[in-house]
């Protein structure tokens, strides 16, 4: 190997170890700051705690500060000088896109969720649109009638009946939880970039599109945060409410979904 | 992506964000529900849409709002378990409060509803509720799902919470208010000090 290529293989490591190690960094920072419990005489304020269930709460909101403060001067402007130079039509692309880079974690995750009807639907959308919707900047699989789903480890872990744990809000990420955290360096490795061979062109490909998504999501979301931000008493809790929900509601829409293995041209000869 | 139907979906069905609450009274059959939505709808399309300057519209849809929503339930919703906790002048001071942060909450999501279109697509029974399915347009956005819980309330049909995804914007709105609460030991006078000064903040922008 030259040396060149060992620095590249050092920096792949350095990045792959990063995104393992940083979940468990994050956790035994979080066990620094612990919020103290009512008295279990106080019923309201008592059953109130046990209900938000983010024992980490000084923390997390400490990382919600911080996060607020990078997203204040750092992606909101960002996102918004996006906005101004692309069109929504541009933006859809680009979501396609991210969308669809993801489908190959997907369809593992459904496929560990004993959801293989699921599982068949990811690798159609996959395969359809990485080539006849261009590299996933379009969206034909849809009208073909392969609707995205979405799942990820985290949702997996509930399949298997691993319960949601504690709330922890973490930096840059943002709402998770214990068990939503393990999704971040799972989802990582389940991307075809990753499965590729290292390489200069490939790393770049992987900075960029991390940026871009970044960038779009944060587009995406400029109004509904900006609204919540005005209209909340607390948004710290608005956020996490509205995490727990959607996170509830995602593994009850996999289970509602919770089609036959047998398709149905199948079952009707 | 579900996160993102979410948040789009909640601005476009903002008119009714924070008033998303309720009691439960009775059921209401579906296909009523259906039209009382769909002609609720219709009123709010045609006041947002209209040519009239923010402050006449703003107004037109507090009264509106006051008409459809079940603002006094959606407010005892809101305060949840702490209802125990307050006294009748808090509680009274409460809801009151709520009205009026309603009110400006409205006012300033008016210009994120501009050009918003609605179609209904059917209704079902949920538990106390008959939720309402509907799509919801805003240009330059993805269409969202939207459902409008509906109750009967006082012998009239009033939405009592709004969801969207999955998420209800009443449980939102009450642990968002909760923890207000909790993070003051549990002192009800704290959410009120916090409602008035969300009140001042926004009046003064």
């Amino acid at each position: 190997m030259t040396i060149n290529g060992r620095v590249k293989a050092v920096k792949g490591g350095m990045r792959r170890l990063t995104v393992v190690l940083a979940p468990g960094l994050l956790l035994a920072g979080l066990l620094a700051g612990c919020a103290t419990a009512p008295p279990p005489s106080d019923t309201a304020d008592y059953q109130a705690y046990q209900e938000q269930n983010d024992p980490y709460e000084p923390t997390n909101r400490f990382f919600y500060a911080v996060n607020d403060k990078i997203d204040r001067y750092a992606f909101k402007p960002v996102a918004e000088g996006y906005i101004d130079i692309t069109t929504v039509g541009i933006r859809n692309h680009v979501g396609n896109f991210i969308t669809n880079i993801a489908e190959p974690g997907r369809l593992v995750n459904f496929m560990f969720e004993g959801k293989p009807r699921d599982a068949g639907t990811a690798l159609v959308r996959f395969t359809v649109n990485s080539t006849i919707g261009i590299g996933g900047i379009f969206d034909p699989a849809t009208k073909l009638g392969y609707q995205e789903t979405d799942t990820d480890f985290g949702l997996t872990l509930a399949e298997w009946g691993v319960p949601a744990g504690p709330y922890l809000y973490l930096p840059v990420f943002g709402p998770s939880g214990a068990r939503d955290v393990s999704s971040i360096p799972v989802e990582f490795f389940l991307t075809p970039v990753e499965a590729a061979p290292e390489s200069q062109a490939l790393n770049i490909f992987s900075y960029s599109e991390t940026a871009l998504r970044l960038v779009n999501t944060r587009a995406q979301y400029i109004g509904p945060i900006d609204q919540i931000q005005a209209t909340a008493l607390d948004p710290y809790a608005t956020f996490r409410s509205l995490y727990r929900q959607e996170r509830a509601s995602e593994v009850q829409l996999i289970d509602q979904r919770n089609l036959p293995t047998t398709p149905d041209w199948f079952s009707s000869k | 992506m579900f996160l993102r139907r979410f948040v789009l979906g909640a601005v476009a069905s903002s008119a009714m964000l924070v008033a998303a609450a309720g009691a439960a009274c009775a059921q209401v059959p579906p296909d009523a529900a259906k039209t009382f939505i769909n002609q609720s709808g219709q009123q709010l399309v045609t006041i947002v849409n209209s040519n009239a300057s923010d402050s006449q519209k703003a107004d037109q849809l507090r009264q509106l709002v006051d008409q459809i929503v079940a603002v006094d339930q959606v407010g005892d919703y809101v305060l949840g378990r702490y209802i125990n906790v307050a006294t009748p002048a808090q509680h009274t001071q409460f809801l009151a409060l709520f009205h009026q942060l309603l009110s400006y909450n409205i006012t300033y999501q008016i210009k994120a509803y501009q050009g918003v279109t609605f179609i209904v697509n059917g209704s079902s029974l949920m538990g106390n509720d008959t939720v309402v399915d509907t799509t919801v347009s805003r240009p330059g956005q993805p269409p969202a799902d939207v459902g409008w819980a509906v109750e009967d309330v006082g012998g009239s049909p009033k939405i009592v919470d709004v969801i969207v995804a999955g998420t209800s914007l009443r449980i939102t709105e009450r642990n968002d208010y909760a923890s207000v609460v909790t993070s003051n030991g549990g002192q009800i006078s704290a959410l009120l000090t916090a409602m008035q000064n969300q009140i001042q903040r926004i009046s003064g922008q």
